[in-house]
């Protein structure tokens, strides 16, 4: 059946006529951050944002290092944590804006998530997989790019180089990765994994910007991730169940499992796990 | 998924007891943005009230004020000056509010079969998005009142009535869904559109963790109904309330 949601749409269209002047679209904000950029000059982060910033660094390194030592759950966790102690010891350089450097990591996580997924369509158990996970993943692998440029005019517009390059710590670990890869769920596994830590590195984003046109941005494609998300765990769910068959579009809603209701979203809050979240200047132009 | 998890589903549950086990998950998580949140307030960081930041926010506060946060206002003492972070965040609670009892409906109505079959992937998603906007509530809630503001337990008055109506209209689980993903697209976008509204960094973070769980909801919906569950490039606010 339908239901008739004409009266909700105006009552939103009223709110948005409302709102128009506080919240724009893509395009003007864009612009607008080019002006901001203009009046600000050579922008640099203030001692709050980087003293913010900083602040759990330390104790990020510890977690690092705690995870490495129990040999837990991260994916490839030795590789993360040796490339994350590197970038650990260092401290934030106040030379650069935060926000630019916070956008070049973006760009450079979503350079990663293109790289990944087209590594994942050469697979041959992909390639040849399912039909609904190949157009997942070219879908989303489009949308990754989309990302990208948005993140790359953002840079520009604040007066920044654009960062064209994978983010080097987790491309590393994707790297070693693939060639472990023996089957869909594992694919599955590690493209989760990238878009886990763009969502994350996205949330903790909008505590750290300043700018409130990227803010927006960040929160748009932030949205967008989590989405992503949220289908490999439920497609994992699924190949863990072992009922391949029901990763299709439409599926068989009466076939799903129970756990297909509740896979996509562990917590009611999505937690942030800081091992693995890109660093503002873990992707920055050098 | 974690026990916390577990417990926050079960509606075995007092609700009381799901609030404390939320909180404790948050701050139990030690890296939760939305324990940060609430660490925060705890430590007595302020809800901001009027006043601008950075370049654009002078025009915030003559936009935040609409009929929506108007009823709002009404409702809840912490919305009595209407603006700022305090007014966002009973906003975002009217807007839980009005989730948890579609979502109870619609728990109700299957209950009694008047939805017909329930999947059983359906059923588990409804009492699973009934716990966590319930943990939302709990979240805005605690802290308006730690501001010093009244609990909001009214849904939002704009939204509610018709809502309520569209519910009378829905006799199967198809119906259902497509009302649950008007709803979660309206908070989803909603979140999105105050985010740069918010002075509180805890509290932009608190309604981003949402705001992505609210977009996750959206995307096992739309799986449900049979349509692409990433439908956008980026996400709109294209239905979004004014905060």
């Amino acid at each position: 059946m339908s239901i008739d949601d004409r009266r909700l749409d105006e009552l939103i269209v009223e709110s948005k006529d409302l709102q128009a002047d506080a919240m724009r679209g893509s395009a003007s904000r864009l612009a607008d951050v080019g002006d901001f950029a203009h009046d600000a000059g050579d922008r640099r982060p203030d001692p709050e944002q980087l003293a913010r910033f900083n602040e759990g660094r330390a104790e990020t390194g510890r977690r690092v290092f705690a995870e490495m030592g129990t040999g837990t759950k991260l994916l490839a966790g030795g590789l993360i944590g040796g490339a994350l102690a590197t970038i650990l010891g260092r401290p934030a350089s106040a030379d650069e804006a935060l926000d630019v450097q916070i956008l070049q990591t973006a760009s450079s996580l979503e350079r990663l998530a293109i790289s990944t997924y087209s590594a994942a369509l050469a697979l041959p158990f992909i390639a040849e997989g399912n039909a609904t996970v190949i157009a997942f993943a070219e879908t989303t692998r489009m949308q990754h790019d989309e990302h990208r440029a948005a993140f790359q005019a953002m840079t520009e517009t604040l007066g920044g180089p654009i960062q064209d390059f994978a983010n080097p710590v987790f491309q590393q670990v994707v790297n070693e990765a693939v060639p472990t890869l023996t089957g869909p769920l594992e694919v599955v596994v590690l493209a989760a994994a990238v878009e886990k830590v763009a969502t994350d590195t996205y949330l903790k984003n909008l505590q750290l910007l300043e700018d409130t046109a990227t803010m927006s941005l960040f929160g748009s494609v932030m949205g967008v991730e989590s989405q992503h998300l949220a289908v490999l765990r439920a497609v994992q769910a699924l190949l863990e169940a072992e009922l391949p068959d029901l990763i299709a579009i439409p599926t068989d809603l009466a076939a799903l499992p129970a756990a297909a209701g509740s896979a996509s979203f562990p917590e009611p809050f999505e937690t942030i796990d800081e091992t693995m979240i890109a660093q503002p200047e873990s992707g920055a132009v050098q | 998924m974690s026990t916390d998890h577990d417990h926050n589903q079960d509606p075995l549950v007092p609700s009381e007891g799901r609030s404390v086990m939320a909180r404790r998950a948050l701050i139990g998580s030690g890296v939760a943005v939305g324990a940060a949140a609430l660490v925060a307030l705890k430590g007595g960081v302020s809800l901001a009230g009027n006043g601008g930041r950075a370049a654009s926010a002078s025009s915030v506060p003559d936009t935040m004020m609409t009929d929506t946060s108007d009823a709002m206002a009404a409702e809840t003492t912490a919305a009595a000056s209407g603006s700022g972070d305090l007014g966002v965040a009973a906003l975002a609670a009217g807007l839980e509010v009005l989730a948890v009892s579609t979502y109870q409906q619609a728990l109700d109505a299957a209950g009694t079969g008047a939805l017909g079959e329930v999947p059983p992937a359906v059923s588990e998603y409804v009492t699973t998005a009934l716990a966590h906007h319930q943990s939302h509530l709990e979240a805005w809630n605690l802290a308006i009142t730690d501001n010093g503001g009244t609990a909001v337990t009214e849904p939002n008055a704009t939204l509610a009535p018709v809502v309520t109506e569209m519910f009378g209209a829905v006799t199967d689980v198809a119906g259902a869904a497509m009302l649950a993903l008007e709803l979660e697209t309206i908070a989803a976008h909603t979140y999105l559109s105050a985010i740069p509204l918010i002075q509180s960094p805890e509290y932009r973070g608190l309604a981003g963790s949402i705001q992505i769980i609210d977009q996750q909801h959206q995307s096992v919906l739309l799986f449900a109904l049979g349509e692409y569950p990433v439908p956008e490039v980026f996400q709109s606010t294209d239905k979004a309330v004014a905060a």
